[in-house]
């Protein structure tokens, strides 16, 4: 709503007017894979659900397979009953079904592309969503340059068109690059939405809040105070019959480009002067930038071999179908990082993830230093441990704060103990899945939560001189049973520095 | 039922021990994020029970909901509940209901009942059923002590005469209107027909008394010029009427009584925009 009309319109003063987005199109490429029934179209129906969508809305799925416009809305409405978290409701359905339409493309294929558009300008007229376009590329990496390349062919000079690229960004900064060049040709970067979802969740947007809304953290939230950072992406699962995704990206590419980078991007930022998204972004990359090279001893990679998982054995990764025998992947990477900037000089940021580990875990611990001198120290000296600030990304999103008290008694034991801060004991509202806000966002083309090429660039490269490290030298793969917190030399990198991983 | 605790001191331990989990030392964990108080005089006891059911579960607090017996003997009668509820991760959170009746002249000073049992640092909010007895120093004691006043317009009578007595505190205290909230579907929508809506005489509102007089109230106060009102007594706000012609629908369900109540508890600035249709209800 702009400030004219309210000038002009006075009822609608104070009104808590939430903003939804202009009538548009959604399209999903690659609409027969995991991601549009596990997490599109659940957040697709959330959002219906709140009414958060345009009154005018269609979404047009597209992918190799053939199906019918019925199959693909039968397939979608079991996805939503399956994966939703909204009871569900055949209105709320119906409604959103009704402007469902699938079109079977091959991305090679000329003739599919035409038909696709001709879906598009039908919708236009019957559902009257202006040729206002988001198409979400949830495409495998490789055809994502072709499809970028029919659309910007086929731009329509009416409405807005906006462009959500799933991740990998390409799979090194020179192919990352090229993808680039080939989406800059068509559109602005204002039109392009990478997606990286732990973005959307709460707990990474509620850190901001955190760190900014609150007056007795950032004072301290810097080198003088604080001892080391740990940011943990723990994953139980294995590759999930992804193999072939796998192979090609590995631990590096799947997680630590992105999700990881991120992380510590947002954990350790400069408060940006507002909550813009170039704001926002610039900040973000400016701690990607000083973010140091770590040297091949402070990086370590690991392979899960067999082991156990919720006490049912699982095999190793050389034996998961399509994984060649000798397979040099790395399932588990942590590393030795410094921001290197007046902020965080000479504070160490320990990061890992891994497949295969005990539990889903993500989580990033702020370790501060210990008291200067605690008078209690030959009484309690095994009790003394650091403050930590524990912010819990999932499973159960949350903060705490460990503290150190006083064991009730005569004597002097000291524990630590835990102020918890739990979503889910705050506030009973649900919270939204990443998706929702995500795709949300997009329609209202608020950029705030998407990665911007800059920062994509700086992900890459310091990616790529891990990756070109590890060539010199031939793993010992498998290094970790499954369902272990990874390889020993994991452990040794914090042990060479004094410390070691939280304990679990 | 144990005997009623009798001084504030024992609903305190009571409290306390109430929040270990049995047969174990460990507490329950405790993410409170406000007080919320309400008073119930005899005939509210029954919707009062029902609304609350609902609300703990969504907003963590300490309640302490107030039964004022001014006819009886003189003393104080309370009863502690803790509820559980499974938050996931096999962890659980409480919320504590104190219920208290205040009987005799302990109900013309509740104020001395509640401040030693609020949680520090975190708002409270008072839920007021019934009209509120402007000036009288039960209820002028209790709202000098809350950072929010919620009150249902819709329980009141002779609309809208009291309405004289709200715009008297908003200086004191933030006050929300769940009356107001029940019109939050139609507002926006009404705003949309700007500009036919602009100069708009007379409407005619099928609805309760509250929800007619704030709309109308809202309008004059808004456009700045008279508009009369036409009342169709209705339980739901099922019409508006604009020099004649039926406005249409808003789309949506209407929201149901503990959203409303639990929305409200989620905000803390003044809406002066409710205020200024206060005044306007009596222009």
């Amino acid at each position: 709503m702009t400030e004219a009309t309210l000038q002009e319109n006075p009822l609608l003063e104070g009104l808590q007017l939430r903003r939804t987005p202009d009538p548009c199109i959604l399209v999903i490429f690659g609409a027969s894979g995991d991601l549009t029934k596990r997490k599109l179209f659940p957040a697709l129906y959330a959002l219906a659900f709140r009414r958060l969508l345009p009154a005018n809305f269609a979404v047009v799925g597209t992918a190799r397979s053939e199906e019918t416009d019925y199959e693909f809305k039968a397939r979608m409405k079991e996805a939503v009953q399956e994966y939703g978290r909204d009871e569900f409701r055949d209105d709320v359905w119906e409604a959103l079904a009704d402007g469902m339409r699938y079109v079977a493309t091959d991305f090679s294929n000329k003739e599919g592309e035409d038909r696709l558009a001709e879906t598009l300008t039908e919708l236009d007229e019957e559902r009257g969503t202006r040729g206002n376009r988001v198409f979400y590329l949830a495409t495998p990496p490789a055809v994502v340059p072709r499809v970028v390349q029919e659309l910007g062919k086929r731009r329509k000079t009416q409405g807005w068109t906006r462009l959500i690229v799933e991740k990998p960004f390409g799979r090194d900064l020179e192919s990352a690059r090229e993808l680039q060049s080939v989406i800059t040709r068509y559109f602005d970067e204002t039109e392009v939405f990478r997606i990286d979802h732990y973005l959307g969740k709460e707990t990474v947007q509620n850190m901001l809040v955190l760190r900014f809304a609150n007056g007795i953290f950032e004072p301290i939230w810097n080198r003088q105070f604080v001892d080391h950072v740990q940011v943990t992406v723990a994953e139980s699962i294995g590759i999930e019959n992804r193999a072939a995704y796998y192979e090609q990206a590995g631990a590096v590419r799947d997680i630590f480009q992105n999700h990881m980078l991120q992380l510590i991007a947002i954990a350790a930022m400069e408060p940006p002067i507002d909550f813009t998204a170039d704001s926002v972004r610039n900040e973000k990359v400016k701690v990607l930038r000083a973010i140091h090279t770590p040297g091949p001893k402070s990086v370590v990679r690991g392979q899960y071999g067999r082991g156990f998982i919720e006490g049912k054995e699982v095999p190793g990764y050389r034996e998961e179908p399509d994984v060649p025998p000798q397979s040099k992947t790395e399932t588990y990477v942590a590393a030795k990082l410094y921001v290197d900037n007046w902020r965080w000089a000479d504070t160490p940021w320990y990061v890992r993830t891994g497949k295969r580990l005990p539990r889903r875990e993500t989580t990033i611990a702020i370790a501060f230093k210990k008291a200067p001198h605690p008078p209690f120290e030959e009484l309690a000296a095994e009790g003394l441990r650091p403050n930590a600030l524990i912010i819990q990304v999932q499973p159960d999103e949350g903060i705490s704060l460990a503290i150190s008290v006083k064991v009730p008694g005569h004597g002097l034991t000291i524990r630590t103990a835990h102020m918890d801060f739990l979503y889910g004991g705050a506030f009973r509202t649900g919270l939204p899945e990443a998706y929702e806000r995500l795709i949300l966002d997009a329609m209202l083309g608020d950029q705030t939560l998407f990665t911007r090429i800059d920062e994509v660039e700086e992900q890459w490269s310091l990616v790529d001189a891990i990756i070109a490290a590890w060539a010199r030298d031939r793993p010992a793969f498998p290094n970790y049973p499954a369902g272990t917190w990874g390889p020993p030399s994991a452990d040794e990198l914090l042990a060479r520095d004094g410390r070691s991983w939280r304990q679990h | 039922m144990a005997a009623a605790l009798t001084s504030i001191r024992e609903i305190e331990r009571e409290v306390s021990a109430r929040r270990t989990v049995p047969g174990s030392e460990a507490p329950y964990q405790r993410t409170s994020v406000m007080t919320h108080t309400a008073w119930v005089p005899p005939e509210w006891v029954e919707a009062a029970e029902d609304a609350l059911a609902g609300l703990a579960e969504r907003h963590p607090s300490r309640t302490i909901v107030l039964f004022p017996q001014p006819d009886e003997e003189d003393g104080l009668e309370g009863d502690v509940d803790i509820d559980v509820y499974p938050v996931g991760g096999g962890r659980q959170v409480c919320t504590e209901t104190i219920r208290i009746r205040l009987n005799g002249p302990r109900a013309a000073a509740p104020a001395s009942v509640v401040q030693p049992l609020l949680l520090p640092d975190l708002p409270v909010f008072l839920r007021w059923r019934g009209a509120p007895p402007f000036g009288e120093p039960a209820f002028e004691g209790l709202i000098d002590v809350v950072d929010r006043l919620i009150v249902d317009s819709t329980e009141w009578a002779d609309l809208p005469a009291p309405y004289a007595g709200l715009t008297g505190i908003f200086d004191r205290v933030v006050v929300s209107d769940i009356a107001w909230a029940r019109t939050s579907r139609w507002r926006p929508h009404l705003a949309s027909l700007w500009p036919d809506i602009a100069n708009v005489k007379k409407i005619r509102v099928t609805g309760t008394a509250a929800q007619a007089q704030l709309l109308a109230g809202w309008l004059r106060t808004r456009l700045k010029h008279p508009v009369e009102l036409e009342h169709e007594p209705s339980d739901h706000l099922d019409g508006v009427e604009i020099d004649g012609e039926a406005a249409p629908f808003p789309p949506g369900d209407p929201p149901d009584p503990s959203d409303l109540l639990s929305e409200e508890l989620d905000r803390f600035d003044r809406d002066r925009i409710y205020e200024d249709a206060v005044r306007g209800t009596l222009e």
